[in-house]
């Protein structure tokens, strides 16, 4: 019986069987290259980014994937200027797992290449590296003129978190793209500084309404959001209800007590959700005067709803009790 | 030569420490016992192939239950799990995964493996328990296998695919000494020596046949059969709670989950035909499934998950995942039908029955350091009795499991064990392909797992059972004395057939023993239609004693995180009672 | 007792003219977690030996030219 084991020298006649003159065979070549893990297949893939055949070329992109470090990461930028798609698209998935900060250099010069595709996917490989010298680049990238790009570019400023991107982000406000704006209010969760809360605060009366949505989300996970409470209270009387359900669970987070009447007044929306997320907040807020409005709903149609209610309720009374002793 | 020929052949290898089932808890645990003792030999048995094998062969949706700081504390998820589980939980176990399983969480982000992360990259977890938020998306999920798949290579893991455990090799002093293994496209025999065990198998996922009649169409992983716990129970190791079923809701004949934990945080929920919501609580639990099976037999149901009051973009969020990891068939099973989520909801439907403690509470019984009642056997994962834990739980307790076992391998030399165990079982292994006629595999598994559901499945009543295993035990002599294999590979379902005959009995076993209702649908007994604390607060075990199924009771271990009366309280008063 | 052979239509089907098997590939059926894929001695290309199928998709998602279609078994379609 053969070994039951699986083979560790995949490597071993290689570089032979990926001369085959038939590029069906090369590609068979490649994937046992990448299935190998070993390191040492690294140069041998990187020797096949030229090949004339596209399918191969795409089958070198994935199977460098398998990799990470700088060998690995050379290799793929000259994949992922392929002219063919399927090759650049399978090297943009590939370098979006990598972890090792020394690819950043290497993929750096692509920001600034000519195809939005390309930049793309530069940007979003260099999100995970979190390595400063990628904010100078990215923050030239926010004036592209692709905003799927712009998009990429919020991503890297985000991750690393420097109060000296604040200014930028906080331009984007005003950018034309929903999905823009929408990143850029998201990215400005982490900042310590009041003007980024005031930036996402504007963005409550943004005219889409994924934008205001991940505003009030976001004020929720900001140290200053409850600077934002009366405009999150606002927020309450928004026309779509999805938005007024962030608004619901930030408030509630945030325990801001001058919003129970407000949310109290959402108890009676005929979307079950925001009914249970707004007794929810009452429960978290915990004031006396919710218990009025979680009357109401006590004997909701809707079970989650109902217990969430009860939940409010005993929140409120352990603090009455605690209140009293 | 013929498809799947059966080759007659036998070898033996030895290691430090044996893995067994390269699914999710499997590679977790291969890779920490080697990380342990680098110069140690460890072997890594998968009945697939571990790239692609396993609950998460796709990916998943998303973590279930990560305990990430800021989110949830360690304390609030071991209270969910304990009050979720109606109280019977050693909680020492629950605390310690919820205490390790953020660091798992970096160092699977550090594999590649990637998390949904805000615009500032940190992970962005969503709510669907009753009281924390603990569920973390992962939108790009579907290379979860070939990360660590590559772990396993970069380690230089001994990998051996297409091999299937069928039995544990013991001491004469009770000692583990190895697994006999069959290969699955050629029969040949291969017994593997090793100083400590890990058994990480999944769930028992063929129990229950799906109502759409395909053997094949389970909810777990069909590769699943329940062979962990057969081997656990041969083994002599004691089994836990099995009679708290794995039952899910599922999307009607594809079987697959919806999933509530993708689309719940969106605003998604299970409605009945009225539209109106029905459950407490989309966290998936007995209750929860009690619920659901009410409001089908009420006269309320068609049951669906109703995403078409949501704005169209974020349908087409939910879509992208939905569609793309986990059951990724689900896009086109949709498509097939015509239903578009945007303007029609998502039939609902329960699952067959199963033991999982991924999602309930039934595996072989584990201590906190993964081991079981036989020294040096462990076990992790779906198949291990840490309740509910899910995908994070198979690899934390995976690499709690490596790293102990390796602890254990390091101090003790290979257990002898007898040759003639191994002669037996060659002859137990080949006997199918030893007929010159009978009934296929096929045949046999189909009324064992028809049998389960018009017998097994609940509510369970007394009478049915003692019916039912009475035909199993006139199937299971048939199985023995008439079905055959015509080659390796319908060896290989033959072998699994009796996984399944064994589970099915096992299950019948600890039903019947828990005199008792518990766990909402899982074990709700027509008989005992009520919870009774002070006679059934206890696990069952179940285990092998002098060759024959015997159970027992175990106390539950006090309690390390203190439940208050009124917690519990509030929640009991949520319930909806079996008998309403 | 006699056996007869029974029929059914398989969910995975192989476009012959894109499969690589007899190049060497033998991607999907290394994947396949039912081991239900073969590579026919005859047309040397893969196609599906056994209607034991949990229509996962791995043998789709990792053909490297995309010969695979995985369709929903017909039972529960
Ligand atoms: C459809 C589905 C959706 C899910 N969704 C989620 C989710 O969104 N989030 C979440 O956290 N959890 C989810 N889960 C649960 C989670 O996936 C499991 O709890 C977890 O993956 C179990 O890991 P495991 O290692 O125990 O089992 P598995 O990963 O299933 O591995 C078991 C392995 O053992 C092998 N094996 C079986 N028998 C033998 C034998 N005799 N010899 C050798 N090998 C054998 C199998 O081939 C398999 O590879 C889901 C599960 C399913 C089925
Ligand atoms: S993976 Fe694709 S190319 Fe390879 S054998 Fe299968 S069908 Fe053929
Ligand atoms: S869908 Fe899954 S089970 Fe079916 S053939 Fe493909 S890999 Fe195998």
């Amino acid at each position: 019986m053969s070994s039951p084991f699986e083979s560790y020298d995949d490597l071993e006649d290689a570089d032979e069987r990926l001369q085959a003159a038939d590029p069906a065979e090369r590609r068979v070549a490649i994937i046992a290259l990448g299935h190998s893990g070993d390191p040492a297949a690294v140069g041998h893939l990187a020797n096949m980014v030229a090949d004339p055949d596209a399918g191969v070329r795409q089958q070198v992109a994935m199977a460098l994937g398998e990799f990470d470090g700088p060998e690995a990461a050379s290799a793929l930028v000259k994949l992922l200027v392929d002219p063919e798609r399927i090759v650049a698209a399978a090297a943009a998935d590939s370098m979006a797992e990598f972890k090792d900060p020394a690819c950043a250099e290497i993929i750096l010069p692509l920001v600034g290449h000519a195809h939005a595709f390309v930049r793309m996917g530069a940007l979003r490989s260099l999100k995970e590296l979190r390595c400063k010298d990628t904010l100078k680049p990215a923050l030239e990238a926010l004036q592209d003129p692709d905003a799927a790009v712009r998009v990429q570019a919020i991503g890297v400023i985000g991750f690393l978190k420097l109060e000296e991107s604040i200014p930028a982000l906080t331009a984007l406000i005003n950018d034309p793209d929903a999905h823009v704006r929408r990143a850029a209010v998201s990215a400005l969760a982490f900042s310590q500084m009041k003007p980024a809360a005031e930036t996402i605060t504007r963005a409550l009366k943004d005219a889409d309404w994924m934008v205001r949505e991940m505003a009030a989300e976001t004020l929720g996970l900001n140290v200053n959001g409850s600077l934002a409470a009366d405009q999150l209270v606002g927020a309450l009387t928004d026309e779509f209800w999805q938005v007024r359900l962030k608004a619901i669970r930030s408030l509630g987070k945030m325990k801001i007590e001058r919003a129970v009447r407000p949310i109290g007044h959402c108890i009676n929306h005929d979307q079950a959700n925001l009914r249970k997320e707004a007794a929810a907040a009452l429960g978290e807020i915990a004031h006396p005067d919710g218990e009025a409005f979680l009357a109401v709903i006590a004997d909701d149609a809707d079970p989650d709803v109902r217990k969430n209610a009860r939940w409010a309720l005993q929140q409120i009374a352990a603090r009455k009790a605690r209140a009293g002793a | 030569m013929a498809l799947d020929q059966i080759v007659d052949g036998l070898s033996e290898v030895s290691c430090d420490v044996l893995v067994i089932g390269g699914g999710t808890a499997g590679p977790m645990a291969a890779l920490k016992a080697k990380l342990k003792n680098p110069k140690a030999n460890v072997v890594l048995l998968e009945k697939a192939n571990v790239k692609r094998s396993g609950a998460i062969s796709m990916g998943m949706d998303g973590l279930n239950n990560a305990v990430i700081p800021g989110y949830a504390t360690p304390e609030q998820y071991t209270k969910e799990i304990t009050i979720a589980n109606d109280g019977i939980v050693d909680q020492k176990a629950v605390y310690k995964y919820a205490q390790n399983c953020y660091k798992i969480i970096e160092e699977l982000d550090s594999f590649g493996i990637r998390f949904l992360k805000n615009e500032n990259g940190d992970y962005a977890v969503k709510k669907v328990h009753h009281i924390g938020t603990y569920v973390l998306p992962m939108p790009n999920g579907e290379t979860v296998k070939k990360a660590l798949y590559r772990q396993l290579r970069r380690a230089r893991i001994l990998i051996s695919n297409r091999y299937m455990a069928t039995r544990l090799l013991k001491s004469s002093d009770g000692r583990i000494a190895g697994a006999i293994s069959v290969n699955t496209r050629t029969a040949e025999i291969l017994v593997i020596k090793a100083k400590a065990v890990i058994l990480c198998m999944g769930a028992a996922g063929r129990l229950g046949l799906p109502t759409s009649g395909y053997m094949f169409g389970t909810y777990e992983n069909a590769a699943n059969s329940g062979d962990g716990y057969a081997m656990a129970y041969h083994a002599g190791a004691a089994l836990a709670n099995l009679e708290c079923y794995q039952i899910n809701p599922l999307i009607k004949d594809y079987n697959g989950p919806a999933c509530a934990y993708v689309a719940g945080p969106f605003g998604a929920f299970t409605a009945n035909n009225e539209g109106s919501r029905f459950i407490e609580c989309d966290y998936w639990s007995g209750q929860m499934m009690l619920e659901f099976y009410n409001e089908l037999l009420s006269g309320k149901g068609p049951v669906f998950l109703q995403l078409k009051h949501l704005h169209p973009d974020t349908i087409s969020e939910i879509e992208s995942t939905l569609h793309k990891v986990e059951r990724p068939t689900r896009g086109l099973f949709q498509q097939g039908r015509g239903v578009d989520y945007r303007n029609e909801s998502i039939e609902m439907h329960i699952s067959e029955i199963g033991f999982c403690s991924g999602h309930s509470a039934s595996g072989v019984f584990v201590d906190d350091n993964a081991r079981t009642t036989v020294p040096g056997l462990y076990a992790a994962g779906d198949m291990a009795s840490v309740p509910h834990n899910y995908m994070l739980g198979a690899f934390t307790n995976g690499s709690v499991a490596g790293i102990d076992a390796m602890e254990f391998a390091d101090n003790h030399d290979f257990a002898e064990f007898d040759a003639a165990d191994v002669a037996t079982e060659r002859d137990r292994v080949l006997a199918p392909t030893r007929r010159e006629d009978g009934i296929p595999p096929n045949q046999v598994e189909y009324k064992t797992r028809r049998l389960v559901n018009d017998y097994l499945q609940p509510p369970k009543v007394t009478r049915k059972y003692e019916l039912g295993m009475r035909r199993l035990a006139e199937t299971r002599q048939d199985m023995q004395e008439h079905m055959i294999a015509r080659n390796a590979h319908e060896l290989l379902r033959a072998l699994e057939v009796q996984s399944i005959m064994d589970c099915a009995d096992m299950a019948v076993h600890a039903s019947l023993y828990r005199e008792e209702s518990r766990w909402g649908l899982y074990h709700w007994r027509t008989d005992f239609p009520e919870k009774d604390n002070e006679n059934w607060f206890c696990h069952t075990l179940l285990s092998k004693q002098n060759g024959k199924m015997t159970s027992e009771k175990r106390a539950v271990e006090p309690y390390v995180v203190p439940i208050a009366d009124d917690e519990k309280d509030l929640y009991d008063k949520q319930r909806i009672r079996a008998t309403a | 007792m006699p056996l007869a052979s029974y029929q059914t239509s398989v969910p995975v089907v192989v476009d012959d003219a894109k499969c690589i098997a007899d190049k060497g590939c033998t991607v999907c059926v290394d994947v396949c977690p039912l081991d239900v894929l073969r590579i026919s001695d005859m047309t040397n290309k893969a196609y599906m030996a056994y209607d034991e199928c949990w229509y996962c998709m791995p043998c789709e998602a990792d053909c490297p030219t995309g010969a695979v279609t995985v369709n929903i078994p017909y039972l529960l379609r």
